[in-house]
C-alpha cells in the first residue's frame, strides 16, 4: 500500500513536472508538424474562411490563351476550378485524376492512340456531365485557336473521337511522349457547352463562375482579393471550408510581416533569405518545397571568350555550386542542394547527375586554360591574344537572389583567373531583347517546366530550331545559341519517344553531349517556401507536388476549432 | 481672373502634348509589346501579332493614332489580361484618390496645427522637438517606416495583448469577412500614414516659416497696436496669410501623388494607380503603361494650374501682375 501510494506520488509529481514544464517551454519554439494531426477528413471542422497570401495575382483566368503558363494563377484559381485528367502525387508521379476512372488506355502502334475513359459521376458546377465533347472542344481551342500560349503535343492529335459521350479517343498523327500532360496542368479542360461557339478568352478573362473541381470563383476584386467557395455539385473530397479568400502582397517583406500579424493563414514565397525569419515563428510549419523550376548559369555560346568549350567547362570548374547554394538558401533550408541535370532532385524519373562532374577544381581551371592557349597575366587573370579572361553576368536587376549569386561567382572566378563584370536590367529588356538578340554573356535566369517530362525544356533550350534569328523573328529559347544538329535530332525524338526506358538511355546520351559542351551550368532548384499557421490550419500540408503546388488539397484543409 | 485662367489653361496644352511625344517615345524605346511572343514556338506569331498592333507603321503613325484614340478614350485592351484598360485605370484612381484624400486631410491638419504651434511659441521646447521630428520624417524612406508600421502597429500590439486579430491591418482595403466602415478604416490607418509623414514634416516646415514671416509684418504689428487680441492676429490675420504659399505647395504635391504612392499602395497590397504601374512595368505592358502615364502627366499639370489659379484667387496681387 505505502509502495503504491509512493509511486502514485511520484507519479503526481512527474506529471505536475511535465505540464509545468510544457507551459513554460510552450510557444516560443514550438513547431507544429503536419502529421501531429489526428483529425481524419470525415471528423475534420466545418465551416470558416481562410486567408492566404498570393506572391501574384493572376493577369486574367484564360489559362491557355493570355495568361497561360502563370504559376500563381495555377495554383489560386485554376487548379482548384478546372476539371484535369491527370493529378500528380507528391513524390511528381503523374496518375489519373477523378475525372477519369482509371488510367487512359495507351496504344502505340500504328499510330499512339489514347482513350480516356471520364468518370460518370464527374460534373460540371451546374450539373451537366463532363463528356468527350469537352475533351473535343478543349483539343480545338489549343490546336486551332489564335494567341495560344503552348500547343505542344495538341498539334501531334489529329482528331478526338467520342464512341460514347463518357469515352474520348485521342488520335496522334505524330507521337507524343509527355501525354500524360495533354488535358491537365496548365491547359486542363474546358467546358464545351459554356463556351463553344463563343470567344473563350473574352469569357474567362475575368475569372469564371463555372467549376469542374472542388472550388468556385464567388469573386475576383481585381488588385484586391479573390474568393473561392466548395462548388456544391463536385463529385470528390467536397472542402470543409465556407471559402478560401487570397489576397496579393506584391512586396515580401510586407508578406512576412503581414504572416506573422496572422493577416494570412498561409504564404507560400519563393525561397529567400528573409524568410528564415519565421522558421522559429510558434505554430508555423515551415518547408522549403522544391519544384521543377531550375535555375542555371546560361552561356552564350557565340560570343568570345564563351565560344571557346574549354572556356566553358573552366568556368564551371571555377564556381562552387555548393558554397551558392549554402548562401542562397543555407539559412531557409539545409538540404537544398545544387541540381545536376536540367530538372531537380523531385523529378524523380528523369533526374540524373552528370553534372556533378564539374566540382571546383582550379588545376582543372589551369590545365583546360593552358590547354586552350590562355597564359595567366600578372594580375592573375587569363589573357589571350592581347585580350583577357573577361565576362559578364546579366540577370533581372533587383533580384536580391540572382545579385548574391552574381557576387559569389565574381570571388570565385577572380580567383580562377577570370574577371567578371555585372550588368543586370529589367526582366523586359533581358527576355525581350538581351537573350533573343544575344547581346549578353551569361544569363542567369530559371526555367518553369509545366510537365516533368524533359521535353517540356530541353527542346527549345538546344535545339538548333529553338535558336533566336532575325528570319525566325528572334523566337525560340535557345539564347545559349548552342548548336548541335545530332543533339537536336536526338531531342526531337526523346519528344516522340514512348518507351520509358528507351527515352531515359536517349535522355542519358543527349546529357553526355551537353555536359561535355556546357551551354549552360545548372545551379539551384528555385525552392518556394509553404509558410503554414498550424494554430488556424489543420488537415495534411504536404500533398503539395512539383506541378500544382501545396494548395492542391486545399478542400482537405479546414479551420482549427472553426474559426481562423 | 477668368483671363487669368484661360491664359494659364492654354499654357497647359502644349505641355500636355509635349508630354504624350515624352512618353510615347520613352514608352516605345523601354518596352517590347512583342517580348511575350518571342519564346513561343508558333514562329509567325511574333510578325502577326506586330501587324495586329500596328507596330509595323511608322512611329509618327503610331503615334498620332495612339494619340487620337486616347484623346477620344479609347485606351484598348491591356497585352497582357486582355481587360479594358480605362477601366483598370478608373478602379486604381479611385482606390489612389481614396488614399490621398484621407492623406491630405490628416497631413494638412497636422502640418498647419504644428506649423501655428511652432511659430506661435519659436524656440520653445516643443518647436525644437517638431523640428527634429520634421528632420527625422523628411530623411525616413517610405518603405522602411511603412515596414516598421506593420512591425510596431500590427505585429506587436496582437502578440503582446494576445489579440485574435490586428488592431490595424496591413493588407488591401478591407478583410476577407467585413466590408464594414471600421474595418475600412482599419486598413487605412496604415497606409495614410505612410503617405503622411513626409508631407507633414514638409508642410509644417513651410507653414512655419510663411506664418513666422506673416507674423513679422506691418499688418500685423499694426493690428496688434490697434489692441486685436493675438489669438484674434494669429487665426484671422495671420493664418490666412500665412496659408497662401502652403496652398500651392500642397496642390502641387497632391498632383504628383497620383503617381506617386508606388511604395505605399506595393508595401500594403493597396490597389492603387502605383500597383498598376508596377504590374504594367514587369509585365511590359505598353497599353496600361501609356495611359497611365499620360493620366499621372495630367494630373501634374492640372494641379500646377489649380495651384496658380488658387494663387491668384488668395492673392490678387499675382493676377494683377
Amino acid at each position: 500500500m505505502r509502495r503504491m501510494r509512493r509511486s502514485t506520488q511520484l507519479t503526481v509529481v512527474l506529471l505536475t513536472l511535465a505540464l509545468v514544464a510544457a507551459a513554460c517551454g510552450g510557444g516560443k519554439k514550438k513547431t507544429a508538424t503536419p502529421k501531429a494531426t489526428t483529425t481524419t477528413q470525415a471528423n475534420a471542422p466545418k465551416g470558416g474562411t481562410l486567408v492566404l497570401g498570393a506572391d501574384q495575382e493572376p493577369l486574367c483566368g484564360d489559362a491557355i490563351g493570355a495568361c497561360g503558363a502563370q504559376l500563381w494563377a495555377q495554383y489560386v484559381f485554376e487548379e482548384q476550378v478546372m476539371a484535369r485528367a491527370f493529378d500528380m502525387t507528391s513524390l511528381g508521379k503523374q496518375v489519373p485524376s477523378d475525372v477519369l476512372t482509371g488510367l487512359p488506355d495507351l496504344v502505340t502502334t500504328p499510330k499512339q492512340k489514347v482513350t480516356y475513359h471520364i468518370n460518370p459521376k464527374a460534373v460540371w458546377s451546374d450539373g451537366q456531365p463532363i463528356l468527350c465533347a469537352d475533351f473535343l472542344y478543349s483539343w480545338d481551342q489549343e490546336d486551332h485557336d489564335q494567341d495560344i500560349n503552348d500547343r505542344s503535343g495538341y498539334k501531334n492529335i489529329s482528331g478526338i473521337d467520342c464512341p460514347d459521350p463518357k469515352t474520348a479517343v485521342a488520335n496522334f498523327s505524330a507521337p507524343y511522349a509527355d501525354w500524360r500532360s495533354l488535358f491537365s496542368g496548365f491547359t486542363e479542360i474546358w467546358p464545351s457547352h459554356l463556351l463553344k461557339g463563343k470567344n473563350r478568352d473574352a469569357l474567362v478573362k475575368d475569372g469564371f463562375k463555372w467549376s469542374g473541381g472542388p472550388w468556385m470563383l464567388d469573386h475576383w476584386t481585381k488588385g484586391q482579393e479573390l474568393k473561392l467557395v466548395p462548388n456544391p455539385a463536385y463529385w470528390g473530397k467536397k472542402p470543409n471550408l465556407d471559402a478560401v479568400v487570397w489576397k496579393f502582397p506584391a512586396d515580401s517583406a510586407a508578406q512576412v510581416a503581414d504572416y506573422k500579424s496572422g493577416q494570412f493563414a498561409a504564404i507560400y514565397p519563393q525561397a529567400q533569405l528573409l524568410l528564415a525569419l519565421l522558421k522559429n515563428q510558434p505554430n508555423t510549419f515551415f518547408k522549403p518545397f522544391v519544384v521543377f523550376n531550375y535555375e542555371d548559369l546560361w552561356f552564350n555560346t557565340s560570343k568570345p571568350p564563351l565560344d571557346s568549350k574549354a572556356v566553358r567547362q573552366a568556368l564551371a570548374y571555377a564556381t562552387d555550386r555548393d558554397a551558392i547554394v549554402s548562401q542562397l538558401f543555407g539559412p531557409v533550408g539545409s538540404l537544398i542542394k545544387p541540381i545536376q541535370s536540367y530538372t531537380t532532385q523531385v523529378n524523380k524519373t528523369w533526374y540524373s547527375t552528370e553534372f556533378s562532374k564539374y566540382k571546383r577544381d582550379l588545376s582543372k581551371v589551369d590545365s583546360l586554360m593552358k590547354g586552350d592557349g590562355w597564359t595567366k597575366g600578372p594580375d592573375g587573370i587569363w589573357a589571350k591574344g592581347g585580350k583577357k579572361a573577361a565576362v559578364e553576368l546579366n540577370t533581372t536587376a533587383g533580384n536580391k537572389r540572382r545579385e548574391l549569386t552574381e557576387q559569389v561567382l565574381q570571388s570565385e572566378w577572380k580567383e580562377a583567373g577570370f574577371t567578371a563584370t555585372v550588368n543586370n536590367t529589367k526582366a523586359g529588356t533581358l527576355f525581350g531583347q538581351w537573350l533573343p538578340a544575344g547581346t549578353f554573356d551569361i544569363g542567369i535566369f530559371a526555367q518553369t517546366p509545366s510537365s516533368p517530362h524533359p521535353s517540356a525544356t530541353m527542346c527549345s533550350n538546344f535545339c538548333t530550331l529553338s535558336i533566336p534569328t532575325t528570319a525566325n523573328g528572334n523566337s525560340g529559347q535557345d539564347y545559349t545559341r548552342y548548336n548541335d544538329a545530332a543533339v537536336t535530332t536526338k531531342i526531337k525524338g526523346l519528344d516522340t519517344e514512348l518507351l520509358a526506358t528507351k527515352a531515359k538511355a536517349d535522355l542519358a546520351d543527349i546529357m553526355s553531349s551537353l555536359v561535355e559542351a556546357v551551354p549552360s551550368l545548372p545551379v539551384d532548384p528555385l525552392p518556394q517556401v509553404f509558410v503554414v499557421n498550424t494554430a488556424k490550419v489543420g488537415g495534411y500540408l504536404e500533398a503539395g507536388n512539383p506541378i500544382y503546388g501545396p494548395f492542391v488539397n486545399l478542400n482537405e484543409w479546414y479551420c482549427k476549432g472553426g474559426t481562423c | 481672373m477668368l483671363t487669368f485662367a484661360v491664359r494659364r489653361i492654354a499654357y497647359s496644352i502644349p505641355v500636355l502634348l509635349l508630354a504624350s511625344v515624352l512618353v510615347f517615345l520613352f514608352v516605345r524605346e523601354t518596352t517590347d509589346p512583342l517580348a511575350r511572343y518571342r519564346a513561343s514556338p508558333d514562329k509567325e506569331l511574333v510578325g502577326r501579332e506586330r501587324k495586329l498592333l500596328g507596330l509595323d507603321k511608322p512611329i509618327t503613325h503610331q503615334y498620332t493614332t495612339w494619340l487620337t484614340n486616347f484623346v477620344h478614350g479609347k485606351w484598348g485592351d491591356s497585352f497582357v489580361s486582355h481587360r479594358d484598360v480605362s477601366k483598370d485605370i478608373r478602379a486604381s484612381l479611385w482606390n489612389t484618390m481614396q488614399l490621398i484624400i484621407w492623406g491630405i486631410l490628416f497631413s494638412a491638419a497636422c502640418a498647419i496645427a504644428i506649423g501655428v504651434y511652432s511659430a506661435a511659441r519659436q524656440y520653445s521646447v516643443l518647436d525644437y522637438t517638431f523640428t527634429g521630428l520634421s528632420f527625422v520624417g523628411l530623411s525616413m524612406p517610405v518603405f522602411w517606416f511603412a515596414l516598421m508600421s506593420i512591425q510596431f502597429l500590427v505585429y506587436e500590439p496582437k502578440r503582446i495583448f494576445h489579440l485574435s486579430q490586428p488592431i490595424l491591418y496591413s493588407v488591401g482595403l478591407h478583410s476577407a469577412t467585413d466590408h464594414s466602415l471600421l474595418d475600412y478604416g482599419r486598413h487605412l490607418v496604415l497606409p495614410v500614414l505612410a503617405l503622411s509623414v513626409q508631407l507633414i514634416a514638409g508642410w509644417s516646415r513651410y507653414e512655419r516659416a510663411s506664418m513666422l514671416d506673416a507674423m513679422s509684418s506691418d499688418y500685423i504689428r499694426t493690428a496688434r497696436a490697434k489692441g486685436v487680441p493675438r489669438s484674434k492676429v494669429l487665426f484671422k490675420h495671420g493664418l490666412r496669410n500665412a496659408l497662401i504659399p502652403l496652398t500651392t505647395i500642397m496642390a502641387i504635391d497632391i498632383g504628383a501623388l497620383f503617381g506617386g504612392l508606388i511604395i505605399t499602395e506595393t508595401i500594403f497590397a493597396w490597389p492603387g494607380m502605383g500597383r498598376l504601374f508596377v504590374n504594367a512595368l514587369i509585365n511590359g505592358d505598353t497599353n496600361v503603361l501609356l495611359p497611365w502615364l499620360m493620366i499621372t502627366a495630367a494630373f501634374i499639370v492640372l494641379f500646377n494650374l489649380l495651384a496658380d489659379v488658387l494663387y491668384g484667387v488668395l492673392d490678387p496681387r499675382i493676377r494683377l501682375a
